[in-house]
């Protein structure tokens, strides 16, 4: 194996957060670059679902109470307590990650529909246990927003950095830096021993076990994993909102997660990447969109009001998420993608020849 | 030798290779397994043979501890493993390939074998996270896959091996949890007269050559009479008859059994 194919994974998550601003910040695409920021943070919360869904071959339906974690660990930490932020952030992972080990422990074994139920469940009281503001710690269903930012967090015009001793460093960048060393030790975890064990589970529990797997105790260790990973992006998703909001706790956000990896793929590394791209963009696009010009902008010999209709972009993203689903349930967008690419490739060489 | 009839076995169960004492199985009124009391001496080849329905793959289902008693005892090498977790006794030596083609589907072969070395390698539960699995267990795998005749598909998804190849990849995987006793449940099923003679072939020589105990369940008759050191019959879920394969193809009881079942393959 060439080196190239063999580091394929961290070359283009490099690739990703390099490119991803510049792209949609494009005057073709949206023309504004902040919803990158927010793009790799969803990103990191799906890939964190996928490793638990589409390598391990468990649905969970409250995924959402992990990016919560994170996020309330730090806007508790910092405008509840006077902690530092650091404070915050690790114990909101560590209650993340013990949460998931714990949950996993009560609900592994029960089977794969209980396990989406169950973790429904729990994510349902989760999120009713914060909305009754619980030590006046939460906010309720106000959540937190006032003093919620640590003190080395700027804001100017909108923008956010972050002022470290040496430099000051736009937010961007220190969130893909989190990101990429997160994407990193995921694909690591995946190409480990571990790893390709939990996708054993995933292919044939009942032969996994037969081969001499503790197939529950991989399945625990996925859902601790995933859940602390998931709950770094909420940390990263508090700085980014100012705030923590009870929404991120909801059943929608879980819904979108798993929206999203479908969507993107689930089976595939950049699967999760693929969805929150596709599924972002399209949101932000469409709700953006007001007059559809025929043929160009510059030469519009017919104009027709379309807001009316792409406002409604959920409807449309659900119609492309059916469309993908029954096309092919597993590969989604980046399988499609992939494809594409092996096919034109082949073409490519034939005509060459 | 003679033939042994029901519950009469060759030696005490508890210090057989693999023993049975009054096990018995139900699935509601269905009595699958009825009171077999088993004992396999360590290096014999033991094929298990019966009508469809028998019991035979209930049997090594409650063996393997994929299924749990109803009642009696399971025996491996002296050790009561009855109330054993199931992927605890691969890495004792107890290894089961199944009747249906179970794979993991969406991988190579190669790596169908592997992570089953690896799963050896580390026991029930591994935490390594900081190796390329790549070269975990690779030279193993390879090896077995040789043995096994698969050492030209390595790279082919296991779903896309033909049927023959998917049952010796079953027996290749077995293989892998590097078992002291081995259950292989059909083996040959669904092969053509030319795949199953290879196979039977395959089966005499992982037990000649590794010095394995071999259960065999097994519906071609050429095969068992001609690789197999004794035979149990099993029948309604009793085990009627074990005895040298010769004298099991002449036994009134056994022909009893399959009266207007294979008498004529008898
Ligand atoms: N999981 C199960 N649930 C209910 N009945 C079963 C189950 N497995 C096997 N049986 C029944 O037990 C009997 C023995 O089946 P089996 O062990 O598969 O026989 P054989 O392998 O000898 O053909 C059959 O009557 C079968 O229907
Ligand atoms: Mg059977």
């Amino acid at each position: 194996m060439s080196a190239l194919s063999r580091y394929r994974v961290p070359v283009g998550l490099l690739v990703l957060v390099v490119a991803l601003r510049p792209v949609v910040a494009h005057q073709w695409l949206l023309g504004f670059g902040q919803i990158a920021t927010s793009m790799l943070i969803w990103m990191l919360f799906v890939a964190a679902f996928n490793l638990l869904f589409g390598f391990t071959g468990l649905l969970s339906f409250g995924h959402a109470m992990f990016f919560g974690f994170g996020m309330y660990g730090v806007a508790i930490a910092v405008a509840r307590l006077d902690l530092p932020f650091v404070v915050g952030a690790v114990v909101g992972v560590a209650f993340a990650a013990a949460f998931g080990n714990l949950l996993g422990r009560l609900i592994v074994e029960k089977g794969e529909i209980y396990f989406a139920m169950l973790t429904l469940a729990v994510g349902e009281a989760v999120y009713f246990v914060v909305n009754r503001n619980p030590l006046g710690l939460t906010g309720g269903s106000n959540g937190i927003s006032q003093n919620a930012l640590p003190p080395w967090v700027e804001t100017f015009r909108g923008q956010k950095s972050v002022v470290l001793p040496f430099a000051e460093v736009e937010w961007y960048w220190v969130v893909a830096v989190v990101f990429l060393l997160c994407m990193l030790a995921l694909w690591q975890l995946l190409r480990s021993p571990f790893g390709r064990s939990l996708v054993a589970v995933r292919e044939n529990e009942g032969l996994a076990r037969a081969m001499g797997m503790n197939v529950d105790r991989y399945k625990i260790a996925s859902f601790t994993a995933s859940g602390a990973l998931a709950s770094i992006a909420g940390v990263l998703l508090e700085i980014n909102t100012q705030g923590a909001s009870i929404e991120t706790f909801g059943v929608l956000t879980s819904g979108d997660a798993v929206l999203m990896a479908v969507l993107g793929g689930v089976n595939y590394f950049f699967g999760p990447v693929a969805g929150v791209f596709v599924w972002q963009f399209t949101a932000e696009y469409l709700s953006s969109f007001r007059m559809l010009n025929l043929p160009t902008t510059e030469l519009a010999l017919v104009s027709v009001d379309v807001s009316g209709v792409l406002q409604h972009w959920r409807f449309l993203l659900g119609a492309l998420f059916v469309a993908v689903v029954l096309l092919s349930p597993k590969d989604g967008v980046w399988g499609a993608l992939r494809d594409g690419v092996r096919v034109a490739a082949a073409r490519f060489r034939e005509v060459r020849r | 030798m003679t033939v042994l009839g029901p519950n009469e076995s060759i030696l005490d169960p508890r210090e057989a290779a693999l023993g049975t004492e009054g096990l018995v199985r139900r699935f509601g009124e269905v009595t699958a397994v009825d009171d077999v009391t088993l004992a396999v001496p360590s290096g014999e080849l033991r094929a298990v043979i019966g009508p469809n329905g028998a019991g035979k793959t209930t049997l090594f289902n409650v063996v393997t501890g994929l299924l749990s008693p109803t009642a009696g005892r399971v025996w491996f090498e002296g050790t009561d493993v009855t109330d054993a977790p199931q992927y605890e006794r691969p890495h004792a030596g107890l290894a089961r390939s199944f009747q249906s083609n179970e794979l993991f589907t969406e991988e190579s072969v190669l790596e169908n074998v592997r992570v089953v070395v690896q799963t050896a390698e580390y026991g029930p539960f591994g935490l390594d996270l900081f190796r390329d699995a790549a070269s975990v267990g690779r030279e193993r795998a390879v090896e077995i896959l040789d043995r096994v005749g698969l050492d030209a598909a390595h790279d082919t998804l296991a779903k896309n091996l033909p049927h023959g190849d998917q049952r010796r990849l079953g027996i290749a995987m077995a293989l892998a949890t590097d078992p002291d006793v081995l259950l292989l449940d059909e083996p040959t099923s669904g092969m053509s007269p030319g795949a199953t003679t290879k196979t039977a072939a395959l089966v005499e020589d992982i037990h000649d050559s590794l010095g394995l105990t071999v259960l065999l369940i097994e519906h071609d008759m050429d095969v068992v009479l001609s690789i197999s050191d004794r035979v149990t019959v099993l029948d309604q879920g009793r085990a009627i008859a074990t005895g040298p394969p010769e004298e099991i193809r002449t036994d009134d009881d056994v022909q009893e059994a399959y009266l207007g079942g294979i008498r004529e393959e008898l």
